[in-house]
């Protein structure tokens, strides 16, 4: 658990992050959304005291950071940023290796160590771990920055803008393994983006950040359905989160199981909504069939799309 | 537009390489107009030149020449393969030089006069210095590393050392006759000049990194720092050598010690200070240049993974740093080597020894036993610790 408790952090006369107050409970995964210099990277940095607070304090499993020796905290978190900062001069496995060499492991372990998290993070050892990093594409070098951070299994996870220079498709996917290893791995992360989509897609917790504090936080749909001011409405998408919204809900929760109607198109069961209104919008029709595999579950239908909606609450509906 | 690149290339890789075709074209030109080799009875007269045609007669001159001229018209097209015609060819002709030497020593010097000596004339050193320019051509067109070029110019030079050490064929060579007398005198003067030059890279390595070290610490001190340095570099080096004298010897004689350990105003002493002083400022300017420029991510990266800063400095920016550092080493170590012979002016011995007392004897020939040496030390201190630097290029020559 990383506890933030009115933490504050001052550059000269400016106030970089004022009184945040943040509670991250262990095996959460909590985005950092704002705009550009909101003081998100600052929040990210003072965790592992990369930045030194100026006042308050950030409690880790209930012990104060200052408590650590900052080289042998920084070794307990991982930390993955935009630039990916792979080690030009050595090979990706050296790379991955290095924090288990700092912590003094045996170097059977660390080779052991290395070879696991490349399988885990799907990247042939015997191919990739000779390699320099120049010698990899953008999403083969965060793959193995993820990895970097992974390797002495650390409980937490500090991710700056991992995925912020990929093309969209290497993101998905890169999007896609970082939820499943956090389902596996059950780790604390702390993650920064831009990126609306990826910060809805992943978040448990998304927090918005403004001008140094803390808009809101909480679960993206109510955030999505309930955002406090003009401003967290407007960065969440303001018209279109209806569709963000759908983009977060599995098509599994409108499904109809009645009778297959024929000639209509198939959508695969662990599609969203947001998949499912493109695909008919596509195709003009307004039902399609639910699928799972080649095995068929029912019908989903554009009325239930539209009108069914998981309770939630008193919600405030898009400001026109 | 995909269409076009690759016709705009094999265009591009067709045309003629202007530099090469003039390189050759002036070859045989200096080889045709200018003077091939001078013949004298003896050390003391002057030598007469001697043309090509002098040599050899118009079919040996036209054999000589055949292979620039193949080069020259290969240049006007110069795609990879005709490059690399190319390249052979002008080492062949390198390494052939020291066979026309023979054969004008053969035709030219009378061997009923013991002391009659054959000098290198300007066209041959001409020709020596455009087709060395011409391999260095070929060998950025083809891409070659700086050991892949210097292995090219390793085949005339062992032509030449072959030529000279295995057959008597050079024997009446002026440079030989100089070397001759004075073989001991010149591996001294050779062992001094290494001394002198490795001493004070070496110091001024130490030196330097500290410097540079000690200005990251305190930026305050780079201004004034980098000021010194430059005022040091720009005093002409013999009025260095000149400013050591005064106060070294005022050392010396209030300080018996340091005159036990060899220490005056002249000699050794004031050479190498010298020389350490003109090596700071490449030296700290490129350790210091080298250190900053790691790119910050990675600084950020290896600071965020849990490195002491020791950790960082040792294993992280300074081998991110090397390459550069080593460039800083090697300009450092062309320009001490070149310095090193002006030393000789104030007593510090070396190389610079034979050009000052061929300058005073107008022996030219001594001049050159001094000089080429200096030339060819400069040259491999260049290729080595360039070859060096490139293998040393983060992620390594995989
Ligand atoms: N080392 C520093 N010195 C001075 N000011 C700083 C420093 N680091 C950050 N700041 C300032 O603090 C503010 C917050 O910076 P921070 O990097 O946390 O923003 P951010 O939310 O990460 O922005 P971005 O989305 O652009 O990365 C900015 O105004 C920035 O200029
Ligand atoms: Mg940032």
């Amino acid at each position: 658990m990383i506890e933030l408790k009115n933490l504050s952090r001052q550059f000269g006369e400016m106030w970089a992050v004022r009184d945040l107050n943040l509670t991250i409970n262990k095996g959460e995964f909590c985005v950092l959304v704002g705009t550009s210099g909101c003081g998100k990277s600052t929040t990210l940095r003072m965790i592992n005291r990369l930045i030194e607070h100026s006042a308050g304090e950030i409690h880790i499993d209930g012990q104060p950071v200052r408590g650590f020796r900052e080289d042998l905290l920084r070794r307990r978190i991982g930390y993955v940023i935009q630039h990916v900062g792979l080690f030009p001069h050595w090979t990706v496995a050296r790379n991955i290796g290095l924090v288990p060499r700092l912590l003094g492991w045996e170097p059977e372990r660390i080779a052991a160590r290395v070879d696991e998290l490349m399988a885990l993070l799907g990247m042939s050892a015997e191919r990739f771990s000779g390699k320099y990093p120049r010698q990899l594409s953008g999403g083969q070098a965060q793959r193995v920055g993820v990895a970097r951070a992974l390797a002495a299994d650390p409980e937490i996870l500090l991710m700056d803008e991992p995925f912020g220079a990929l093309d969209p498709l290497t993101r998905d996917g890169l999007q896609e393994e970082l939820l499943s290893l956090h389902h596996r791995l059950n780790k604390t992360i702390v993650f920064v983006t831009h990126d609306m989509d990826e910060a809805l897609r992943l978040a448990d917790r998304l927090v918005v950040m403004h001008e140094g504090q803390i808009r809101q936080q909480g679960r993206p749909i109510e955030l999505l359905r309930e955002p406090v001011d003009e401003f967290v409405e407007s960065l969440l998408g303001g018209n279109s989160r209806g569709l963000k919204e759908a983009a977060l809900t599995p098509v599994a929760q409108r499904l109809c199981h009645a009778e297959m109607t024929s000639g209509v198109p198939d959508i695969d069961a662990n599609k969203t909504l947001r998949d499912a209104l493109s695909l008919m919008l596509w195709h003009r029709v307004d039902c399609l069939n639910v699928v799972e595999g080649s095995e068929s579950l029912g019908t989903l239908r554009l009325a239930d799309v539209v009108t069914a909606r998981a309770p939630m609450g008193t919600t405030r509906g898009l400001s026109s | 537009m995909a269409g076009v690149t690759p016709a705009a290339h094999s265009m591009a890789s067709a045309k003629a390489n202007p530099v090469l075709v003039f390189l050759m074209v002036s070859s045989v030109m200096a080889w045709l107009v200018l003077s091939s080799v001078s013949v004298a009875p003896n050390r003391i007269v002057p030598g007469s030149s001697v043309g090509v045609f002098g040599v050899a007669g118009w079919p040996g001159v036209v054999l000589g020449l055949l292979p620039v001229i193949i080069a020259g018209v290969l240049a006007l097209k110069s795609s990879r393969r005709q490059l690399v015609v190319v390249a052979l060819l002008v080492v062949l002709t390198l390494a052939a030089l020291p066979l026309w030497l023979a054969l004008a020593a053969h035709n030219l010097v009378s061997p009923e006069l013991p002391g009659a000596r054959l000098g290198i004339g300007a066209g041959i050193w001409v020709v020596l210095f455009l087709l060395l320019l011409s391999v260095i051509e070929v060998r950025t067109r083809l891409g070659l590393s700086r050991w892949q070029g210097g292995l090219l110019l390793l085949i005339p030079m062992m032509s030449f050392s072959a030529v000279l050490i295995a057959t008597p064929w050079l024997d009446s060579l002026a440079l030989r006759r100089e070397f001759v007398t004075r073989s001991d005198a010149f591996y001294t003067a050779i062992g001094e000049h290494l001394l002198l030059v490795s001493a004070s890279v070496g110091c001024g390595l130490v030196i330097g990194v500290t410097l540079a070290l000690i200005m990251r610490h305190w930026p305050r001190l780079r201004g004034p720092g980098f000021a010194l340095l430059n005022f040091l570099q720009t005093i002409p080096s013999l009025a260095l050598f000149g400013l050591l004298i005064a106060p070294l010897a005022w050392l010396a004689a209030n300080h018996p010690w340091l005159a036990s350990l060899g220490i005056s105003g002249i000699g050794w002493a004031p050479a190498l200070l010298a020389l350490i002083g003109y090596s700071l400022l490449p030296l700290v300017r490129n350790t210091f240049v080298a250190l900053d420029d790691v790119d910050p991510g990675v600084i950020d990266a290896a600071r965020g993974m849990g490195m002491t800063s020791g950790q960082v400095f040792r294993q992280v920016r300074l081998p991110l740093a090397l390459p550069v550092l080593l460039e800083g080493i090697r300009i450092t170590t062309v320009q001490a080597i070149g310095l090193a012979a002006v030393a000789a002016l104030i007593g510090a011995g070396g190389l610079g020894r034979f050009i000052f007392q061929g300058l005073g004897q107008a022996a030219m020939d001594l001049v050159l036993l001094g000089a080429l040496p200096i030339l060819i030390m400069a040259l491999l201190a260049d290729a080595l610790l360039g070859a060096l630097g490139e293998w040393l290029q983060p992620g390594g020559a995989a």
